[in-house]
């Protein structure tokens, strides 16, 4: 086989794709959060204009309606980014969409820096701890399930739910929410949408739709009831 | 992730395919190896016909990331895009096309481990099920470049459950493509003369034109290998596994011929090229059951291989006649040559190993083993003749007590000849090992060992032929008897009574024990040091050393302290020596130690000089030195350097005397997004090899250096430098909607040899100094260059074409094939491989890539 056969094939070849038509559209609404920056705020500002976040999330952070996350003492960077996602999706079916429309990114930050000044709510310690295999949801959490793909939880998000073990140095963790508290009726709403695909224009929900895929209803009700409570199901 | 609906119609009988490979898969290959398929043109199963993912590595850090050594990570390969079929989430492509080879097509440097035919190949098809609700999966990869050249490797499983995984897989190894042979019947047992040879009568110009008449051919031993593996686990902490494999080896490689050795006698002997047939098969099995609980974790396995040869000997016929160094007397006509091939054999090997998790990351682990390996093949008889061997005096050859030299051929040429018919040998070993680890400090890690080992050599062989109660073995198919009366191999009593020649095995059975303490600082972030003591004792049976030590000291240093530099160093140096060295530990396997032996006028020989040493027994220092450094230039950029030494002094006035070795590499990888890579590497090594020895000058039994058979102007010395240099440089860009990529490989090593000697008594066969030839043989030089250029165009949502080209050039010299090319015959010496050559070449390649 000649050289010159070759020169015209690549030739050829080349012509023929100059010719073709349009570039894949990538998805250009994906927020890559892996490298961010610290969220810095004004968090008096934020306080100031909190009456309407307090209306559900009450004034010290700390919620009374299972539904709706506590945010006191949540990592800024969390939440900031959580609002961000939130305008981004635009679900005509959480309140949070409107809520949130016509906020700027300074409103988010200053928010983000006032809840996560506030105290975090204060809980017992897991009554057997996260090592104890007492509860399914304390068994998930430590270990998760190789037998049906389920990492377990506390790699990333502690031993106890008390956040990543070095969000204080290293800025990306902080996107990993403190759950210890939260009521189990919110996190099953939360795991039911990430189980589902619902959330994923952001790395980290691409990263809880894989990790969450495989929890049954029951495993989700058992590691809401351990988060809230710290307790068997 | 985009996932589709459809194409059932078009996966049905994909899946069927599946299937069906599931069912007529049959075995295996061991833990850890062997667990990956590929061949030249996919040599990472796949990975490299994807694009690389944009988003990097993983969802919880940013693109690029770096190993603890500080080299880039590689970008991984996108996800492939998924139909939705139920249940299961299906990807798979298809990669047909034609490939055409130009140039040297057939050259077997070229063609190993490759077997490029120009012509339609398929690429790769690959196919991949999953089940996202229970973790169920099931995949499919197979490739084919020939038949010769080709793969298929499917599993199926549970993630957390169980696997199982199934391959066949054919791989070519062309040997030479310069074969001329003067038989037929190559890659058979049997090899006889082509016709216009006589057996025992042809003249050296008659095999001569011969092979110079032969048609050159390749040959090639190619391997056919299937697998079966299973795995599963009983429960989250108990898993087993079970693999087995069975693995068939075909063709016909380069071999020897001894008919008596044919320097001193340019018209006598034979020194013959033979081609042996391979044709075996090895079955090979692991199973197992681990535990792996929080604190303890268990390992038993037993593994086991069971080699099955199709021939128990081959044989060749003997083109030239022979004739006897008495005047007056004839040679025996001998005909044919023989061998024994590999014999049948077994291994089985039971492990069990426990570790126990300790405070501070610590860690206790003990392992035994226990191994036999055996063979008990039937054995061949010393020799295939018929009629008599040896020397007739007077021109004739009766037996009888007029000719104490002529042997009858009934009394050697079966297996009545030997003292048991069957090989009955067995190596038992077995193995202690204890290691515990342990952190006393946050910063300061400390390790420590002891391993005991053993292989016992269980049987004894006394070559006894009970029909006429002579001691050892026919050498070289009776030829040498029938060229030097007496020279026959055996001792036997009257006129062989003095014949030194070996009667029984040697077991070589070994004891090793080793111990070894070392210890790891943290002095500060990023800066550690480290160090390590060993001492081995080995204590091998019947070897020159019934004792030999080594203790080996080394240093480590690694720093981080600067964030984009990694530096790791790394000093040892090790002692090797031991008791008194018995140059002649081998007096009992050799027919002097008969009763009936009669010490020749003279004395017995010496079995070799005492001044030598073997180097593996020998005492020797070795001080060695590695330094690394890898240089983070920016985020995604490095530049990664070495140097290494190492240097041996053996304590030997014959034998190894010194082994230095050093190098150096630079290599640069850049990776600024997943659309672009690029990276480069240039390396160098040299090593030294220097030995000396002496030519022997009598059969003495002085084995002193200096003495009268072993003297000092018989001296010579040998050094053996090489020389390589070796670059490259790849990389992989999409532009728009084109991903070229391109690789550069070169290759340049150049070994010399240059040797001295006090005078021309020791060289063997130029003691007529007029003849003597310089002090350096010519280099061999290995040089091999290799361009591929590659281009992948989207076609569409579904298909994109890849166009490939490799140009090649390889370049060879080496002496010992210098005149192959005017003739392969050299008196009584016939040569069959014309040894390896140049090629230039050129392989085109255009693939479709479907995505299914």
């Amino acid at each position: 086989m000649n050289n010159s056969l070759l020169a015209c094939t690549f030739t050829l070849a080349g012509l023929g794709l100059i010719a073709w038509p349009g570039a894949r559209a990538d998805v250009e609404t994906f927020m890559d959060l892996r490298n961010i920056a610290a969220v810095q705020g004004d968090a008096a500002a934020g306080k100031a204009n909190s009456a309407t976040c307090a209306a559900c999330h009450m004034q010290d952070g700390i919620s009374v309606v299972p539904l709706f996350p506590n945010l006191a003492g949540q990592h800024a960077e969390y939440m900031y980014w959580r609002m961000r996602e939130i305008q981004q999706e635009a679900r005509a079916d959480s309140p949070m969409t409107a809520l949130l429309a016509n906020l700027d990114d300074t409103q988010l930050r200053n928010f983000s820096a006032w809840y996560a000044s506030l105290p975090p709510a204060q809980h017992a310690e897991p009554a057997r701890g996260a090592a104890s295999h007492a509860s399914e949801g304390a068994r998930i959490w430590s270990e998760g399930d190789a037998t049906r793909g389920i990492p377990p939880c506390q790699g990333c998000h502690g031993r106890k739910a008390e956040g990543h073990p070095l969000a204080a140095e290293v800025i990306r963790w902080r996107l990993v929410p403190i759950l210890r508290g939260q009521a189990a009726a919110y996190v099953t709403q939360r795991l039911n949408a990430y189980r589902d695909g619902a959330h994923t224009v952001t790395s980290s929900a691409r990263m809880m739709n894989g990790a969450a895929a495989n929890l049954d209803d029951a495993s989700i009700e058992a590691l809401a009831k351990w988060i809230e409570t710290g307790e068997s199901k | 992730m985009r996932r589709q609906s459809g194409h059932r119609l078009l996966l049905a009988p994909l899946g069927g395919l599946l299937l069906l490979a599931g069912s007529i898969a049959h075995a295996d290959s061991g833990v850890g190896v062997d667990m990956w398929r590929g061949n030249v043109l996919d040599p990472r199963g796949g990975a490299d016909s994807r694009p690389l993912d944009p988003h990097g590595t993983s969802w919880l850090s940013p693109l690029q990331r770096r190993s603890p050594s500080g080299n880039l990570y590689l970008c991984p390969a996108a996800s492939p895009a998924q139909t939705e079929l139920g249940d299961w989430l299906f990807s798979g492509s298809l990669d047909i096309g034609f490939v055409g080879v130009g140039g040297d097509e057939d050259n077997a440097l070229w063609n190993r481990y490759a077997d490029w035919e120009d012509g339609f190949i398929l690429g790769l098809l690959q196919l991949e099920f999953l089940r996202p609700r229970d973790g169920s999966y099931a995949s499919l990869r197979a490739s084919r470049i020939s038949d010769d050249d080709a793969y298929f490797d499917a599993m199926f499983g549970r993630a957390g459950s169980y696997k199982v995984h199934a391959f066949l897989r054919e791989l070519p190894n062309a040997l030479s493509d310069s074969v001329r042979s003067i038989w037929n019947g190559v890659g058979s047992n049997h090899l006889t003369l082509v016709d216009s040879l006589q057996v025992g009568a042809s003249t050296s110009e008659q095999v001569g034109a011969a092979s110079q008449a032969a048609i050159e051919r390749q040959v090639s031993v190619n391997r056919s290998k299937q697998g079966l593996g299973f795995s599963m686990y009983l429960d989250p902490r108990w898993s087993a596994f079970a693999d087995v494999s069975h693995e068939q080896r075909k063709g016909a490689r380069p071999f020897g011929g001894a008919m008596f050795f044919n320097f001193p006698f340019p018209d006598n002997g034979g020194i013959l090229e033979t081609l042996r047939p391979v044709d075996d098969s090895t079955v090979n099995l692991n199973t197992g059951l681990r535990f792996a609980g929080s604190q303890w974790r268990f390992d038993f396995a037993y593994s086991a291989s069971f080699y099955r040869d199709r021939y128990t000997r081959f044989d060749y016929e003997m083109p030239f006649a022979l004739s006897p160094v008495i005047p007056g007397a004839v040679s025996a006509p001998l005909q044919r040559g023989q061998f024994a091939t590999e014999p049948d054999n077994d291994h089985h090997n039971i492990k069990a190993a426990i570790t126990r998790k300790l405070g501070n990351a610590g860690e206790f682990s003990l392992t035994a083993s226990l191994g036999r390996m055996s063979q008990d093949d039937s054995l061949i008889a010393p020799i295939d003749c018929q009629g008599v061997f040896g020397i007739g005096l007077g021109g004739s050859l009766e037996p009888g007590p007029q000719n104490p030299f002529l042997f009858d051929c009934s009394q050697w040429n079966s297996s009545a000849a030997l003292p048991r018919t069957r090989a009955d040998m067995r190596i038992d070993t077995s193995l202690l090992d204890g290691r515990i680890v342990l952190h006393p400090l946050e910063s300061l890690s400390v390790r420590a060992g002891v391993r005991f080992n053993r292989e016992d050599y269980r049987g004894n062989w006394l070559a006894f032929n009970p029909l006429n109660g002579a001691y050892g073995y026919v050498s070289e198919n009776g030829a040498q008897g029938s060229v030097v009366p007496g020279e026959v191999g055996f001792w036997y009593p009257g006129a062989g009574a003095s014949n030194l020649t070996r009667i029984r095995n040697l077991p070589l059975d070994l004891q090793t024990t080793e111990a070894n303490l070392g210890a790891d600082w943290r002095i500060s972030e990023g800066n550690s040091i480290g160090a390590d003591l060993v001492f081995n004792r080995f204590e091998p049976g019947n070897r020159e050393r019934e004792q030999v030590d080594f203790r080996r000291i080394s240093l480590n240093w690694t720093n981080r302290a600067l964030d984009w530099l990694t530096l790791r160093a790394r000093l040892s140096h090790l002692r090797q020596s031991g008791d008194r060295y018995n140059y002649d530990p081998y007096e009992f396997t050799f027919s002097s130690s008969l009763p009936g032996f009669v010490e020749p006028e003279g004395g017995v020989p010496a079995h070799t000089v005492d001044a030598l040493r073997k180097f593996d027994l020998s005492s020797r220092d070795e001080d060695k030195f590695s330094l690394i450094a890898t240089v983070a230039l920016g985020d995604d950029m490095t530049l990664g350097a070495s140097l290494n030494g190492m240097r041996n002094d053996y304590d030997a006035t014959l034998g190894r005397q010194r082994y230095d070795t050093h190098g150096g590499t630079v290599q640069w990888d850049w990776q600024p997004n997943p659309r672009f890579m690029a990276s480069a590497y240039y390396g160098r090594d040299f090593s030294t090899l220097e030995l000396a020895n002496v030519n022997d000058q009598a059969l003495g039994p002085d084995p002193s250096l200096g003495g009268p058979t072993y003297p000092l102007d018989a001296v010579w010395s040998d050094r053996d430098r090489q020389r390589n240099a070796y670059a490259g440089a790849s990389f992989k860009a999409s532009l728009k909607r084109l991903t070229w990529d391109g690789s550069w490989t070169w290759i340049n090593a150049r070994g010399s040899n240059r040797y001295a000697f006090a005078s021309p008594s020791a060289l063997a066969y130029f003691n007529d100094s007029t003849s003597v030839p310089g002090n350096a043989f010519p280099d061999t030089h290995y040089r091999v260059n290799a361009i591929t250029l590659g281009l992948r165009i989207p076609l569409g949502g579904r298909v994109s074409m890849r166009v490939f080209d490799t140009w090649a050039r390889g370049r060879f010299e080496d002496w010992h094939y210098a005149g192959m090319e005017q003739t392969r015959v050299i008196e009584h010496r016939v040569y069959t491989d014309g040894g390896p050559r140049g090629y230039r070449n050129n392989l085109l390649g255009l693939l479709l890539q479907v995505r299914l």
